[in-house]
């Protein structure tokens, strides 16, 4: 196995508040991982960290053994490190194929010469096939999410970062997409990193979890260890109770 | 995408002609004149839309590239005595000049500071014309331009064809993938750096076509008015493009041009109205964007066509 992702004393505060403190974890070539997390862990800070939509205060990041922590996001997306919005961003006006075209329109998809043909395959791979003429707006949720996944693929990414993708969502459309990604990261070879705070189905998904509370990595192991580590239960099983209790 | 479909094609072909041959019938020298200077407002307004209107970054300063393109004619042809032919493809390429001139360090400020950048920039063009006037003439500018071509209606149809060729060019790059990554930094420039899309790179590279066409518009000003003053550098000229294009509808490139021949007319027609001009034609303008906030042309011509399409 090689790394793929090294973060390294990852540091980031917002006045006087450290939003992501020290954080330091590898991810190795075609690791399923997950950030687990309660609301303002700083599961979301650290993402934007990674991908250049924010610099921290301190740290180095190496991805495919080059530092990326100075990039502007765009060059970051196009050495392989792609992500998805917690909040769906879909550009407005335009149908689900040009959305995706957008992202086929990146240096790092020069290879596919036919644009369209890509973002229409890519549609049909993350189950909008057919809708290319769609406009973005009538979505679903849970589409839009699809559509995100889509753009993200577009840029041929060699790791995936999911922000929450289950957020908001049903049951049934939940258990869909964790299909589509699982058959994402078992068919296509993808190293993912997702953010959920959901216990139920990120466990089932991951193979490794990187647990987060007041911005600190607190413990990192397998979905079954980590459930049983006190730090871990204390920290967001035990809120969990509380806001069963309180409910 | 809107595409353009054979409709829009020979709307366009139908328009061209009745304006090509509209001073033959009525021939006159005033005419010809008011035409030209309707198409040269075409070109300019049709080169704010391309950037502004697909980018959604209104630049308030768009008589910057106007006026350096004049300007480049004027010293040329005032100062250096060079062929008047030379004039309009230097003044393109010092109007592009200027766009990577203002264009790095403003293109990254957000909402209002892009378009209040712009306006000042117009306006220290304006001034340095009259801080330096032993070389540009000062108040006054520069006159006495040799013309490009003899004839007036000669001329207008020069005029009237390089509006043609703009109008085709910026419409086939808004229409093709350029133009949609454009309208994708118009709608969310944090989705385009996620999509791995140079936003600085687009920006800059769509705002040095739209100043290149308005320098070369500029350069045919000049030649047409045969001087050069201060006041092709005001604000007054930018935000009558800009109302033009918002008449036109916006982002439509095709808009833009016709509202500008159909205003620039307007203004014409209105000079019986001595002093209530302005008020005449200032209250049409309110009525209009108050009523139709995304314009009257290219709304109007796509639901007159729809059925055709």
């Amino acid at each position: 196995m090689t790394v793929l992702l090294e973060v390294d004393g990852v540091t980031k505060r917002f006045g006087g508040l450290t939003a992501v403190k020290n954080a330091t974890f590898t991810l190795q070539k075609g690791e399923f991982t997950g950030i687990l997390g309660p609301n303002g862990a700083g599961k979301t800070t650290l993402f934007n960290i990674l991908t250049g939509f924010m610099q921290p205060t301190s740290g180095t990041i190496r991805f495919n053994g080059e530092p990326v922590r100075e990039l502007a996001p765009y060059k970051v997306v196009n050495r392989g490190m792609a992500r998805t919005f917690q909040l769906t961003r879909p550009f407005l006006g335009m149908n689900l194929l040009e959305n995706v075209l957008v992202a086929c329109m990146s240096p790092r998809a020069s290879e596919d010469k036919d644009k369209e043909a890509r973002a229409s395959y890519l549609l049909g791979q993350v189950g909008l096939g057919g809708r290319d003429k769609e406009p973005v707006e009538t979505l679903p949720y849970g589409d839009l999410r699809r559509l995100e996944i889509a753009r993200a693929l577009a840029t041929r990414p060699d790791l995936l970062l999911l922000d929450e993708p289950f957020a908001g969502l049903g049951s049934g459309e939940i258990e869909q997409l964790a299909q589509l990604i699982r058959r994402l990261h078992r068919e296509e070879n993808l190293t993912i990193l997702l953010i959920e705070h959901k216990l139920r189905e990120f466990m089932a998904l991951v193979s490794r979890v990187i647990a987060m509370n007041f911005g600190e990595i607190i413990a990192v192991g397998p979905p079954e260890e980590i459930v049983k580590n006190p730090k871990v239960i204390e920290a967001y099983i035990g809120k969990t109770e509380a806001e069963h209790a309180s409910a | 995408m809107r595409s353009i479909s054979p409709i829009d094609i020979a709307g366009g072909i139908v328009l061209v002609a009745i304006l090509a041959l509209a001073p033959m019938l009525v021939a006159s020298n005033y005419l010809t004149g008011v035409l030209t200077v309707c198409a040269i407002y075409g070109i300019w307004a049709s080169s704010w839309d391309f950037m502004s209107g697909l980018t959604g970054r209104e630049n308030f300063g768009h008589s910057l590239f106007i006026g350096a393109g004049a300007y480049t004619a004027g010293f040329l042809s005032n100062i250096w005595s060079t062929s008047p032919w030379i004039s309009l493809p230097l003044g393109v390429v010092i109007a592009i000049a200027f766009s990577l001139l203002v264009g790095f360090p403003t293109l990254r400020l957000r909402g209002p500071y892009f378009a209040l950048a712009m306006l000042s920039a117009s306006a220290i063009l304006q001034r340095l014309c009259l801080i330096f006037w032993e070389y540009t003439g000062g108040e006054e500018g520069l006159y006495g331009l040799d013309p490009l071509i003899k004839s007036p209606l000669h001329y207008y149809w020069f005029v009237l064809g390089i509006l043609v060729v703009t109008v085709i060019v910026l419409t086939l790059l808004a229409q093709s993938h350029w133009g949609l990554l454009l309208r994708a930094i118009r709608g969310d420039e944090a989705t385009c750096q996620a999509a791995g899309i140079n936003v600085t790179f687009y920006k800059i590279a769509s705002l040095m076509i739209s100043a290149g066409f308005a320098g070369l518009g500029g350069a045919l000003y000049a030649h047409y008015q045969l001087q050069v003053s201060p006041p092709l550098f005001s604000v007054v000229v930018s935000i009558t493009v800009i109302i033009m294009v918002y008449v036109g509808g916006i982002g439509s490139i095709y808009g833009a041009a016709v509202a500008a021949i159909l205003l620039t007319l307007l203004t014409e027609m209105l000079r019986g109205f001595g002093e209530y001009r302005l008020w005449i034609y200032t209250l049409t303008l309110m009525l209009i964007l108050f009523f139709l906030p995304n314009g009257l042309i290219a709304p109007l011509w796509r639901r007159m066509t729809e059925r055709l399409r």
